[in-house]
């Protein structure tokens, strides 16, 4: 079916890589689209809902799922990982391991994208705002989770006071996070606490910040709307300390606009930890011999913006904090430096 | 009344800088250390105000101010700061500056306990507490103070009124170059 028989190797299948298979797939190259998960989708299985446009996350993806299998030459391969890649004339011989069906099974591939995705910071190394100790603490994915429940039964849960949210968990950290802004938690920050007053409007909301960074195609209209709509109070400062307080949590923080020593009372505190590099995305990228920074995000050639190395692309969180649009964006554009790669004769 | 910034004003966070080590320009604005901080309910200025104040060059308020005094050193601001800023030694060097500028404290008994203890470390090589809270409440003319509470820790053992003295006496002095503390000016 495909024109050369030059085949793509897509690592991961999240938004990022399922957008370039799909692309290198319509334009008649073999793809083999290689996840770790039993499941496609990435953490598009685990959201509540997206910014800036309430997207129910899973139909986003079912659509995408669709359009794969409606492309033969897109070989979908889960629970499934890269054990091994080896540089050769026209590309890698890589070999995958996991799915039993391909066990010790080598293949030719002339080019990799590299769609590995992202962890969230590891929120229990912040002591003071007590992760692991108080039950009312959580990461802001174990919150979506709660969401997920709350927004399917909401006449089951009784609603929470108050909840908190703390931003810049483990981000602008020298002492204990990475000094990078992680770009998108200002964005599901605000997305949580809006669903919260959407699905629980009695319940008080405070979303404890820095700065706003809102930059993006109706990103400040988004967050204005959780302020001004949604009534979610922002407060300015970085909050210090969480403490139990007659069964509640208390949160000690200076309100740096009047800076004034501020206690708020919650239920509920949720750590919008950073987006932080995978050690999986360090370890492909000493496979296929691809650029990362210092943090172990890929790192692009200079001109080349999804290119990590020779005949190696990358998109998605791997590279860098990004929103699911974004991602999206980064795997057609890998995909079309794929395609163009193929498209030149030999 | 504005804040006047200059050429000038700039001056001040360089020495802060070079004297405690610090890097000013690193710091986010963003209020943990006051947030963490155990006395910012007292101060007239914030940990945070502390440090913008000295970006603005503003020493007559600085050293003028009462969280100068306030300030216990118990290390919440840096154990909280994001960036790391030693906020207690820059505490304390605005101290010893505002000292040897002869202004004076907000709190004269921040400077009298520091004396009395300094004194005692000079004298013995180490701080009788007893001795000094004794010593502290005569000079401050609060006699009665510690009285009850006082007795009760000594009859549970908590303090000892016959500290012993440390052995390098001597190598100890040279650490004051000779002079008993607040002799210095």
């Amino acid at each position: 079916m495909s024109r050369t028989g030059k085949k793509a190797l897509i690592v991961g299948a999240g938004p990022a890589g399922i957008e370039a298979a799909l692309k290198i797939g319509r334009a008649g190259y073999e793809v083999m689209l290689v996840e770790k998960e039993t499941t496609p989708g990435g953490y598009l299985n685990k959201l509540c809902s997206t910014f800036p446009r309430w997207e129910d996350p899973q139909n986003l993806l079912q659509v995408k799922l669709e359009q794969l299998r409606a492309i033969p030459d897109i070989k979908l391969l889960t629970g499934s990982s890269v054990v091994s890649a080896r540089r050769t004339e026209r590309g890698f011989f890589v070999e995958l391991a996991g799915d039993s069906s391909t066990r010790d099974t080598g293949i030719e591939v002339a080019a990799v994208v590299l769609a590995t995705g992202f962890d969230y910071y590891d929120v229990r190394r912040y002591g003071e705002y007590g992760y692991g100790v108080y039950p009312g603490v959580m990461s802001a994915p174990e919150f979506e989770a709660r969401l997920k429940e709350w927004k399917n039964e909401p006449e089951q849960i009784e609603p929470p006071g108050a909840v908190a949210f703390i931003k810049c968990v483990g981000s602008r950290d020298r002492a204990k996070g990475y000094p990078y802004c992680s770009s998108i938690c200002c964005m599901y920050t605000a997305k949580q606490a809006a669903l919260v007053k959407e699905i629980f409007p009695r319940t008080a909301c405070y979303v404890f910040y820095m700065d706003v960074r809102a930059a993006g195609s109706g990103y400040e209209e988004f967050v204005r709307s959780t302020i001004e709509d949604k009534r979610v109070r922002y407060v300015r400062g970085r909050p210090a300390k969480v403490l139990p307080e007659g069964g509640r949590l208390q949160i000690r923080v200076e309100d740096t606009l009047m800076g004034t020593p501020v206690e708020i009372e919650v239920d509920m505190v949720v750590l919008a930890g950073a987006v932080v590099p995978r050690e999986e995305t360090v370890r492909l990228a000493g496979l296929f011999e691809a650029h990362i920074d210092r943090y172990g995000f890929l790192a692009s050639e200079p001109g080349q913006p999804v290119q990590a190395g020779e005949r190696v692309f990358f998109a998605g969180g791997c590279g860098f904090p990004v929103s699911i649009k974004g991602a999206q964006e980064q795997g057609a554009a890998a995909a079309a430096e794929v395609i163009a790669l193929f498209n030149q004769p030999g | 009344m504005p804040i006047r910034i200059g050429e000038s004003s700039s001056s001040l966070q360089e020495r802060v800088e070079e004297a405690c080590s610090v890097d000013l320009s690193q710091c986010y604005e963003c209020g943990k250390c006051s947030g963490g901080c155990s006395t910012t309910h007292l101060m007239d200025y914030t940990p945070r105000k502390i440090i913008q104040l000295i970006k603005l060059g503003y020493c007559d308020i600085l050293y003028n101010s009462d969280a100068l005094w306030l300030c216990v050193g118990c290390h919440l601001c840096v154990d909280r700061c994001p960036a790391q800023i030693d906020i207690p030694r820059i505490v304390d060097y605005l101290r010893e500056q505002a000292y040897q500028q002869g202004i004076k404290p907000t709190r004269e008994q921040v400077v009298t306990f520091n004396a009395l203890m300094l004194g005692s470390v000079f004298k013995r090589g180490r701080v009788s507490e007893a001795t000094l809270m004794l010593q502290f409440n005569l000079r401050t003319r609060r006699y009665f103070k510690d009285a009850q509470l006082g007795t009760k820790m000594l009859v549970k053992g908590k303090v000892n009124p016959f500290v012993p003295g440390v052995k390098g006496t001597r190598e100890l002095r040279r650490l004051f170059r000779g002079k008993p503390a607040g002799k210095e000016r």
